[in-house]
């Protein structure tokens, strides 16, 4: 065995070993830096890593395969005239189910948290699920078409509910500051939440933080999640 | 020679291995050990280089077998809910203070070999005077 030969191996050796700590390195810096001192709580945050690693995984899956659908439909109906009003129908209705981006002009309303204690009852001075339900409501009756908080589309099947010390919408938290942005007419919506006695009103007389604000062109996410039904059937 | 040719793989290594893509957290727990495993082997080859017995085959099967095996170990210990990691870090870090300690003792063997020479080189200088 020559010496040559024997550098020679060591070093791919050493390559191969430097490629490997050097990737483990960037993945765990990425991962997390705060490494707990019980083996429980490093057991959990392994658990929740995981866990929202296979969520991205399958929702990116999710998301090939709705592109795929889109690009199937559209090559069955390319020449087909009836087929293209039906594929006209079927985006109309994502549209209106929340299964697509849209833009438009509308209004963004900002409620937090008070900054400031000034009140002798601190649970006035936060922001709960029945505020952000008023306002919905009240931008639901302006005639929203629209309506987004915190990047969580509401459609249909939404529910605004309060777990404990935190505020779930279509089962993700959010938590203050809420914006909740709204497409829809302008001035019917900016209208509604401005008059006097307003829900806002009440919000900000506790020391909160509640603002409306006229936004052009907002776009507002697709719903991520998947609306299905089991139980209910056409009746004839 | 060796050593210049292990400086070089570490630094085009790390150079690329900075570019390379992030594996998923799943997975960072297996990389880990395997490259525990191949840190051993790569210690393991250059003690066995300083002590002349240095065998190519052995040492590429250790360290790619090693580092596959105790991946393998780690996934069933995961299986079977017994941390088997634990015991394949105790192996190999043992067994890399070994060879740590092996080429150690070569060069301060070599160091104070040339202490002494030098000293007698200068021990004879001065009787000459």
């Amino acid at each position: 065995m020559n010496k040559k030969q024997i550098a020679i191996t060591l070093g791919v050796m050493c390559f191969l070993l430097t490629i490997a700590i050097c990737v483990q390195l960037r993945t765990m810096s990425s991962a997390s830096s705060t490494v707990s001192q019980t083996l429980s709580d490093n057991g959990l945050r392994d658990e929740v890593l995981r866990m929202k690693e296979k969520y991205d995984n399958t929702y990116s899956e999710l998301e090939n395969a709705q592109k795929e659908l889109e690009k199937i439909r559209q090559e069955a109906t390319q020449n087909d005239s009836t087929a293209e009003a039906k594929e006209q129908e079927i985006r109309e209705n994502n549209i209106l189910l929340g299964n697509t981006d849209v833009t438009g002009d509308g209004v963004e309303v900002v409620l937090a948290d008070a900054t400031v204690t000034n009140s002798l009852n601190p649970s006035y001075q936060i922001i709960h699920f029945g505020d952000i339900q008023d306002v919905v409501n009240e931008l639901k009756n302006a005639g929203a078409e629209a309506i987004e908080i915190n990047g969580q589309r509401l459609v249909n099947t939404s529910a605004i509910t309060c777990e404990g010390n935190i505020i779930k919408i279509n089962g993700e938290r959010v938590g203050s500051p809420f914006y909740i942005r709204a497409i829809g007419s302008q001035s019917l919506l900016y209208g509604a939440l401005t008059r006097a006695g307003s829900y806002l009103d009440i919000i900000r007389e506790y020391g909160n933080t509640a603002e409306v604000t006229k936004v052009d062109d907002i776009t507002i996410s697709k719903y991520a999640g998947s609306i299905t039904y089991e139980y209910m059937k056409e009746d004839k | 020679m060796i050593f210049i040719a292990i400086v070089l793989g570490c630094i085009v290594g790390a150079l690329i291995g900075v570019n390379m893509p992030m594996i998923s957290y799943t997975y960072s727990g297996y990389l880990a050990i395997a490259i525990i495993a191949a840190l051993d082997s790569v210690f393991g080859g250059i003690a066995s280089t300083l002590k002349k017995n240095f065998d190519l085959k052995i040492f590429v099967s250790g360290f790619f077998g090693n580092a596959i095996l105790s991946i393998l170990l780690t996934y069933l210990g995961q299986k079977l809910n017994v941390d088997i990691y634990l015991a394949a870090i105790v192996v190999f870090v043992g067994r890399m203070f070994n060879n740590l300690a092996i080429i150690r003792r070569y060069y301060i063997d070599k160091w104070t070999e040339k202490r002494q020479k030098s000293k007698k080189v200068e021990v004879k200088e001065t009787t000459k005077k």
